[in-house]
Formats: structure tokens, sequence, C-alpha cells
């Protein structure tokens, strides 16, 4: 790889991420990891737990501070790019008894674009609710939000990351612990957004789903041991190298003679 | 009614009542946000960090105007806030230590301060130590004013940033990746809540004013489950509590105002408790007690159905024994098989014997199809 990147060159990827490094008190959590996407592609990052998959996320969102490294959003910085992105934090982040109700939470994505003060109003309900209807739950626009089951309530954050009709989308585990009509409804919608020239980073934990899911991955254990398309990187080694001891659990899966 | 008529006609009254009104609304809508983003007991550590503010402000202008001791109080209450922040940030000390540390060493030196200044030979310091326990009694039209005045700048502040605060409680990343500038939101929200708790020092006092933060909210929570719906309710409490308290202690002799004040909005918190709509502890106990019932009377239907279709009549009657073994969840049958007598499911044949009514048949079927999606081996 050059070393003095070309200007131009970053500008083609949506996601272009150099030398990103996050220290929690000396001690490295992400350590020089360099990420490039190119638009309207599904990329899945798999690691092992506590190997920096939702810190790099946050740290390209800049909710979390990075000792060095830089971001470019369609070659230009994040700061210059929020309209452009959406986030769907991990659905435990927040506390689901908090009184309100799923329209309200999916209108909070246009809380951006309606800026300072401004209250929503109608045409922000109607954006809300086709977002609702994209990820089948239309009909639970009042439902508190305490009555949700965790795949709805993901899909009620999936909807109000839609509302921000962004370009490019990072995803903090959608796939969790979710039903299995609400895993159909988030391919969809990934594959949906790939159609539309989106770009979808997705933290990912099921490793035998990634082949079938997404175009590209990338392997991340603090640093970044392989990133690129499924068919080039998802094998064995790469999986050995990411996972380390557990490779009896990883071959398994990689060996692409099983499929 | 002589006391309505009091709060209308009673200056004293009128006023002190007034007050409290006052610093109930805005104490507890505030309390509200701080409720949701678990920070209730922030408020605790704020007001008696404000107690050596008050002492400071006091040695160093000399005044008891209550702009001045507001102003030193809520210096020092921020200054608390900000080093339990600060601390949790930088060291290992973890949230609920700090918070510890700060409310009871600013506390401590608060209490240093405040017996310095009474051993002051000088007649203008009476009065400081109100500030521990409050005294209501001793509001002044001069002290209304400053509580209204103030109340209604943070309460038109929190209105006109309803949505950013909304936000900031709910999902404070997500709004950072919006662009809203999270910590600065923080801080203000922070900053309007310190100066609702500094401005009822003086009627509640720094040791019970969490209350005040605290009660009105959770026991708003209670009853509704959208965030408009809560803060106003938590105003109402307050309200209510603080005219409450003041009329209360006027009316019955030598009753403190805080303190009465602080029991009034407790009561309140427990009726809430207990029995606010869905959340309340009895109506959820009614609920599982009516889901249990009817699960008792499906079991025992099914059971007798069971057992009648093993013979030509699906009204064949079995013995109370069997259903009593028969049925895991439930029990004895006999309450049971009364209560589906009652609803004319099922009737007793003998002293033992019971069996199902055709309504009874029918009732089981359903019950079966519903659960069992058709057909039921046994």
């Amino acid at each position: 790889m050059d070393s003095r990147p070309n200007l131009n060159k970053r500008m083609d990827h949506a996601i272009d991420v150099r030398d990103l490094t996050v220290a929690y008190r000396e001690k490295p959590v992400l350590w020089d990891v360099d990420l490039q996407v190119p638009a309207g592609v599904l990329l899945a990052i798999v690691g092992p737990n506590g190997a920096g998959k939702t810190t790099l996320i946050k740290s390209i969102l800049g909710l979390i501070k990075s000792a060095a490294g830089s971001v470019l959003i369609h070659g230009r910085p994040y700061s210059e790019q929020r309209s452009s992105v959406a986030y769907v934090p991990q659905r435990g982040s927040v506390d689901w008894d908090f009184p309100t109700n799923v329209l309200d939470v999916v209108t909070m994505g246009l809380y951006g674009k309606l800026g300072w003060i401004r209250r929503p109003g109608k045409a922000e309900r109607v954006e809300a609710l086709k977002a609702l209807a994209q990820v089948g739950m239309e009909e639970f626009a009042d439902r508190q939000i305490s009555q949700l089951s965790g795949g709805q309530q993901q899909r009620v954050f999936l909807a109000r990351a839609l509302v921000q009709d962004a370009r490019v989308y990072f995803m903090d585990e959608p796939f969790q612990g979710v039903d299995a009509t609400t895993e159909r409804a988030i391919v969809d919608l990934l594959r949906s957004l790939r159609e539309k020239g989106r770009t979808v980073v997705v933290v990912h934990h099921d490793l035998q789903t990634v082949p079938e899911y997404f175009d590209r991955v990338m392997l991340l254990n603090v640093r970044r041991i392989a990133s690129g398309t499924v068919p080039e990187v998802f094998n064995e080694e790469n999986l050995r190298a990411t996972y380390g001891g557990r490779v009896a659990f990883v071959s398994a899966l990689a060996t692409p003679d099983d499929h | 009614m002589e006391w309505f008529t009091d709060i209308f006609l009673d200056y004293t009254l009128r006023t002190v009542a007034l007050g409290s009104a006052l610093l109930g609304i805005t104490a507890g809508s505030l309390g509200g946000f701080a409720l949701l983003r678990r920070q209730s007991l922030l408020g605790d550590a704020i007001s008696h960090a404000a107690l050596p503010g008050i002492a400071i402000a006091f040695l160093l202008t000399g005044s008891k105007a209550p702009l001045v001791l507001i102003l030193g109080a809520a210096l020092a209450g921020w200054l608390g806030a900000a080093l339990i922040a600060s601390v949790t940030l930088r060291t290992r000390i973890k949230y609920d230590s700090a918070l510890g540390i700060m409310l009871s060493v600013f506390f401590g030196f608060g209490l240093v301060l405040l017996t310095y200044i009474q051993k002051q030979p000088d007649a203008n310091q009476a009065g400081l130590e109100s500030f521990l326990f409050g005294q209501a009694a001793a509001l002044i039209q001069r002290d209304v004013m400053v509580i209204l005045s103030i109340g209604t700048v943070i309460i038109f502040l929190m209105v006109l940033l309803w949505k950013e605060f909304k936000m900031l409680s709910f999902d404070p990343d997500f709004g950072a990746t919006l662009g809203f500038p999270i910590r600065k939101l923080d801080h203000i929200l922070t900053a309007l809540f310190v100066i609702a708790i500094v401005i009822g020092l003086q009627t509640v006092g720094v040791v019970l004013m969490s209350a005040m933060i605290i009660a009105p909210a959770a026991a708003a929570r209670q009853w509704t489950d959208r965030l408009g719906h809560m803060i106003l309710a938590a105003a109402l409490f307050g309200a209510i509590s603080g005219v409450g308290g003041a009329v209360t202690s006027s009316r019955v002799g030598n009753l403190p105002t805080g303190p009465t004040i602080v029991l009034i909005v407790s009561a309140i918190v427990v009726i809430s408790l207990l029995f606010a709509p869905n959340r309340g502890i009895v109506f959820r106990k009614v609920r599982e007690w009516k889901a249990g019932k009817n699960l008792r009377v499906d079991a025992v239907l099914v059971d007798l159905f069971t057992l009648a279709s093993q013979h030509t009549s699906k009204e064949y009657p079995h013995s109370e024994r069997v259903l009593d073994v028969m049925s895991t969840i439930s029990g004895p049958a006999r309450r049971t098989l009364h209560l589906l007598e009652t609803l004319g499911l099922a009737r007793q044949i003998d002293q033992n014997n019971w069996s199902l009514t055709p309504e009874g048949v029918e009732r089981a079927q359903t019950v079966i199809r519903n659960q069992f999606g058709g057909s039921l081996s046994t």
C-alpha cells in the first residue's frame, strides 16, 4: 500500500480509515487500524469479544477519542459528513423503560435535520411512519417501547437510522438476540440499502452467516487481521489469526468444501 | 375549607404556600430528567455540596440576601457535581463512591464554616443554620419573587430545549452522531438542575432537598408512559406537596414546613407505587391473580374434558381426587371446580364427582384449539 495516500484515490471510498489507534489507560484497544470500504457494499466486522469492534465504530463516529488516525467519509472528514452517516447503536445501550413510544424514537433520527429548538411536526411523523413500514413495524407506532420484544426494539432502532436517509450506515450487532422474523427483515433491509448504493458496516457475531449476508468482511482483533471480499479473506488462516485458540470451532465454519 | 380561604387571606401562609409550590414545580420537573438519567442521587450530593457555598457567600459579603446566598450555593453545588464527574472520569474511583466522598467532604466543610460563623460576635449571623433543615415559615415575599423568577427561567429553558434534553436522556451517543454537542447539553441540564436545587434550600434545607428532586419524579413515572405527561405530573406532585406542607404545618401546631412537605411527597410516592394503573404493585398483583385464575380454570376444564373423552359422553362425571392428581399447576381442584360451577361450565353430580356442562365442553374445546393447535394427545 502506498504510504502517502493519493487524495484522489481516497475519494473513491465510502469509508477510509487510516492508522486509527485507540488506547484505554495506556492499553491499546485498537492498534493502527486501516479500513477502506468502497461504496455500495455490505461489510461485516468480525472478531472475538474485546477485539475492539464496537470501539472501532464508535471512534469512527467520534464518540470515543482516538489517540491517532484519520477518518474520511466519501472523501471528506467525518465532522463535515455527519448528515450522510447513520448509526445504529447496540440495542442494550439504552433504557427501554424510558417513557416514550415507537414513533417518538424513530423521529429522533430526524432531530439532526430539524436542528436546534424546532419541534418535529406532521412531515416528520410521515417520514417516521414510512421508515417503520420498511421494517414491518408500522402498526407499532403508538406502542410503548417497554412493551417491545428484542427483535422489535432492534427494528425500531433500524427505522430510526433509515429516516436519516444516509449514504453510510454503521450498525452495532443488529443481529444480536433477535428472532428469525427480525433477522429476515434486517437482511432484506441490508440488501435494499445496497441496491440503492448505500454502504453498510455491521458488527457481526455469527461467523456462519457472513458469506450469505455480506460482500466484504474485516477480521479484527485489536489490529486489523485482514479485510477484503469474503472469498478473498474469509478463510481458515485469517480466522485462526483472529480467534487464536478456538480454532476447532472456527475451522469447521471456514472450510469452503463444507458448503 | 377554612384553610382554603386562609391561603388567600393569610399573608404569611400565602407566601409560604406559593414559594413551596413554585419550588415543588421546578424541582419536580427537573427531577424527572434526573430520574430518567439515573442521576437522582446527584441531586442529594449537589444540595449537600451547596452548604459551604452559602457560608462562604455570607463570609465574603456579610449579606443574607437570597440572590447572594443562592449564587454561592449554586457555585459550590456546581463545583461538587463537576468534581464528581471529574473524579469518575480520571481515577479508578466509581461514580457512587465519588458521589459519597464529595457529599460528605462538602457537607462537613459547610458545617465547619457554619459553626465558625455562629461563633462570630455579630448579630447578623443568625439564621444561616436554617439552611440545614430549611425554614419555610420564614419565607418572605422577596424570597418568593426570587424563586418565581429563577424558576420561570429554568422551566422556559427546559421547554425550549425539550427535544434536545429528551435525546440526551434517552440516547446521548446517538444524539452526538447527529451533531448535537452532547457534553454542552449535559452541562446546561446539570446547571439547571443545580439552580433548581439551590433555590429550594432555604425552604426544605440541604438534608431533605433531594426528596423534592426524586420523589415527585418517581411518583410521576408510575402514572404515565409519556415523557411530557411525566414531567407535568412531577411538577403537579411537587406543587401539591408544597402547598399541602405549608397548609398542614400552619394548621397543626409546631410542625416544621420543610419536613412536612417531604412527608406529603413521600405519601404520594407510596400511593403511586401501590395504586398506579399498570405499574402499581396492587394492579400488577390483581392482574397476575386474574391470569392465574384463568389458567387454573382452563387447566381443570381441559382435565375434565380429557377424562370424559375416554368415555362415550363428553359430560361423563369424574371424581375430584383424579383432578387433584392431574392438575399440575393449581393444587387442590375443589375451589376451581366451584368457580367452574358458578360460571356454568361444570356441575357437581354428588359429593365427589363432577361433570362438564355442554357450555363447559364447548369452552374446553376452544381452549384446546387455542393452546394445542387442534389436537390433544395425553
